[in-house]
C-alpha cells in the first residue's frame, strides 16, 4: 500500500541541493534540479554509500565517493561502475506547500 | 590580403556567376579583413586511396602518429564550470581525465591509475579527489598523491614520483583543447589564424544550447569530409537550392591546421537560374537550420530588398535581441552565411553572432570503420544576465535519426541527408575496384588539405 507522507517545506530547498529525510526507516533523498523536485534512494547502488550532498548537474545526480551519475529522472546510472538504477519516488506539492512523496 | 593569392591557386576554374567575394562588394558596411582572405594554393590533384579511411594499417598509423600529437578539442569549458568538476575525453584507446583546478586553470591527466591501472574515472562528473574504486589509491585534484590503504604494504613507492601524469593543456574561444606531446606548438601557433578570424565573435562568452551526438559506421574522416564542401548540396540537400550559393561557395585554406569554406545563403543556386526572390525568401526563413525564425509566416518581404537582405536584417534585429546589444558592424555575410572553419584534425565551427555550430568526429574508440559524430550549437545570451547552464550531452541510439533531437531543430533533417551518405560511403569505398577516390580541384580542396596535414604528421 502505498504511504504518502508530506516533508519539508518546498521553499527550503534550492535547485541544486540535496536534503536527506527517513520515512519509514526509509533513508530518502529529496533533489530539485532545474526547478524541478525528485525523490530517489539516499544509497548508492554501486557501494551503498550516502549520497547526502552529491553534487546535481542537469537532471544527474553524482554519487560523493566514486562519481557514479543518476538520472533523477529514471534512476538510470551512467558508466561502469553500476548497472543498478536507483529507486525513485513519486514527489509533488502538498496543499500545506511541504512536498509530499509516496512509498510502498 | 594574404600573399599567398599571389602564387598558384588550387584549381584555377571557378563556377560562373557571381562569387563569394563578389557578394562582399555588395555590402553596405566594412568588410573586415578576414572575409577578404581568398587563399587556396596548389596542392596537387592525385587520386587519393580508400585505405586512407578504410584501411586497419591507417588507422593504426594515425593511432600512432597522429592522435598523440595533435591539438585535439576535450571539452567545453562551461562543462566543467567548478573546481573539481571533469570531464573524461576518450581518444582511440587513451583516456584523459580534464579539470577544473581553479577558476581559470585546467589540467589533463592520464586516466590511470598508479597502483593496478584502472581508470580513475569512470565518467564526467565532480570529485573532491580522484579515489581509485578499485582499492583506494588516492590523488588530490591537482594530481598529487595523497595515499592508499595499507601504506605499510608500499614502503617501496615512497621513492617513486606518484604524481598522476599530465598532457598538455588549453583554452580559446571557451573550449579546452589537449595534446599528449610534451614537444608539440603551443596552442595558439597550432591554431593560428582562427583566434584572429574568431575576433568579432567571442566564443568564450556563448555557451552551449544543444549537445548531440551518434554513432555514424564510418571512418571520422568519412564525416568530417560530409561538412568541409558544398559541392554535395545538390545531390544530396537539393531542398535548400533555392537559398544556397553552392557552387558559388569560396574554399581556403590557412597554413597546416586551419581551412575555411564559406558558402553563400539568402541567393539561389546557379545551378537554380530561375528561382526567385521570394522563393528564396520563403525556403531560407523555412528550411534553413540556422535562421532566428522557422516559419515564413508572418514576413513580408518588402519591394526592392533582396532576401539576401532581408534575412541579413531580420538576423541582425533578432540577433541584437538576443545578445542584447546593437550589431551595427556585422556585415550580411556574417549575419546569414555559412562560413565553417576547420581545426585539423577533427573540430569544425562556424562563425556567428548566435547559433554557431560545432562539428567534432572522433573515431568510434579503436573501430576504424565507425565515428562519434557530434554537434553542439553555442548560443548567446542577454548581456549582464546570468550564463544559462550548458545543455546535457545527447546521445542518440545508432538506430535514432537527428530529425530526433528536437534541439538542433531545422538541422536534423539535413543531418539524416548527409548521413544517408556516411555509411554508404565507408560501405563503397571497401567495394571500390577503383581502389581510390578523385577530388574536384577547388571545391573538394579542403579535403585534399585535411589529407596532406594527416601525411605530414604520419611521415614526421
Amino acid at each position: 500500500m502505498a504511504i504518502t507522507d508530506t516533508l519539508i517545506p518546498a521553499t527550503d530547498i534550492t535547485d541544486n541541493q540535496t536534503v536527506a529525510v527517513t520515512l519509514n526507516g526509509k533513508k530518502i533523498l529529496i533533489c530539485k534540479a532545474n526547478g524541478d523536485f525528485y525523490a530517489v534512494d539516499n544509497q548508492c547502488t554501486h557501494q551503498r554509500a550516502e549520497l547526502t550532498g552529491g553534487r546535481i548537474r542537469n537532471c544527474y545526480l553524482a554519487c560523493p565517493l566514486h562519481g557514479v551519475r543518476f538520472d533523477l529522472r529514471t534512476g538510470k546510472p551512467i558508466g561502469e561502475l553500476t548497472r543498478v538504477p536507483l529507486k525513485t519516488y513519486a514527489i509533488g506539492l502538498a496543499d500545506n506547500g511541504n512536498l509530499k512523496i509516496e512509498i510502498d | 590580403m594574404s600573399e599567398l593569392i599571389t602564387v598558384k591557386q588550387q584549381g584555377e576554374a571557378r563556377c560562373e556567376g557571381l562569387s563569394y567575394q563578389d557578394l562582399l562588394n555588395e555590402e553596405s558596411i566594412e568588410v573586415p579583413a578576414y572575409l577578404r582572405e581568398n587563399t587556396n594554393p596548389f596542392m596537387g590533384n592525385d587520386d587519393l586511396d580508400v585505405a586512407r579511411w578504410v584501411g586497419r594499417d591507417f588507422h593504426e598509423q594515425e593511432k600512432k602518429k597522429l592522435w598523440p600529437k595533435v591539438w585535439q578539442m576535450a571539452c567545453r569549458e562551461e562543462d566543467i564550470p567548478e573546481v573539481g568538476d571533469h570531464h573524461v575525453y576518450e581518444i582511440v584507446d587513451q583516456s584523459i581525465i580534464v579539470t577544473r583546478t581553479g577558476e581559470t586553470e585546467f589540467k589533463a591527466f592520464i586516466n590511470s591509475c598508479l597502483h593496478r591501472g584502472r581508470i580513475l574515472r569512470d565518467c564526467d562528473g565532480h570529485a573532491e579527489e580522484f579515489v581509485c574504486p578499485f582499492h583506494g589509491a588516492t590523488w588530490d585534484i591537482n594530481g598529487n598523491f595523497k595515499g592508499i590503504p595499507c601504506k605499510w604494504d608500499f614502503s617501496h613507492l615512497d621513492q617513486k614520483d606518484m604524481s598522476l601524469p599530465q598532457v598538455k593543456i588549453g583554452t580559446w574561444g571557451g573550449f579546452i583543447f589537449i595534446n599528449f606531446d610534451e614537444n608539440c606548438v603551443p596552442l595558439e601557433d597550432y591554431l593560428s589564424p582562427l583566434p584572429e578570424h574568431f575576433s568579432r565573435f567571442p566564443l568564450h562568452d556563448y555557451y552551449k544550447g544543444a549537445h548531440v551526438e551518434r554513432v555514424v559506421n564510418c571512418n571520422w574522416k568519412v564525416g568530417a569530409e560530409a561538412f568541409m564542401e558544398s559541392f554535395h548540396t545538390l545531390e544530396t540537400h537539393s531542398e535548400i537550392l533555392t537559398f544556397t550559393g553552392d557552387a558559388n561557395s569560396q574554399y581556403d585554406t590557412f597554413g597546416d591546421h586551419v581551412s575555411r569554406s564559406v558558402t553563400p545563403m539568402g541567393v539561389a543556386s546557379p545551378h537554380l537560374p530561375e528561382v526567385t526572390a521570394e522563393e528564396t525568401m520563403r525556403d531560407i526563413l523555412e528550411l534553413s537550420g540556422r535562421m532566428a525564425t522557422d516559419s515564413a509566416e508572418g514576413h513580408e518581404m518588402p519591394e526592392g530588398l533582396t532576401a539576401r537582405t532581408y534575412v541579413a536584417e531580420t538576423n541582425r534585429e533578432m540577433f541584437s535581441d538576443i545578445i542584447g546589444e546593437p550589431l551595427d558592424d556585422a556585415t550580411q555575410s556574417e549575419l546569414e552565411d555559412a562560413i565553417l572553419y576547420m581545426l585539423f584534425p577533427n573540430t569544425q565551427v562556424w562563425t556567428g553572432y548566435h547559433g554557431n555550430i560545432v562539428y567534432r568526429f572522433l573515431p568510434n574508440g579503436d573501430d576504424h570503420n565507425s565515428c562519434i559524430f557530434e554537434t553542439m550549437i553555442l548560443m548567446r545570451y542577454p548581456k549582464g544576465t546570468k550564463r544559462p547552464e550548458p545543455a546535457m550531452k545527447n546521445t542518440l541510439r545508432p538506430d535514432q535519426a537527428f530529425s530526433e533531437a528536437p534541439e538542433i531543430g531545422g538541422l536534423g533533417p539535413v543531418f539524416d541527408q548527409d548521413d544517408s551518405n556516411m555509411a554508404a560511403v565507408q560501405k563503397g569505398m571497401i567495394a571500390s575496384k577503383k581502389g581510390a577516390v578523385s577530388l574536384a580541384s577547388y571545391q573538394e580542396s579542403r579535403i585534399r588539405h585535411l589529407h596532406q596535414t594527416i601525411d605530414k604528421y604520419l611521415n614526421a
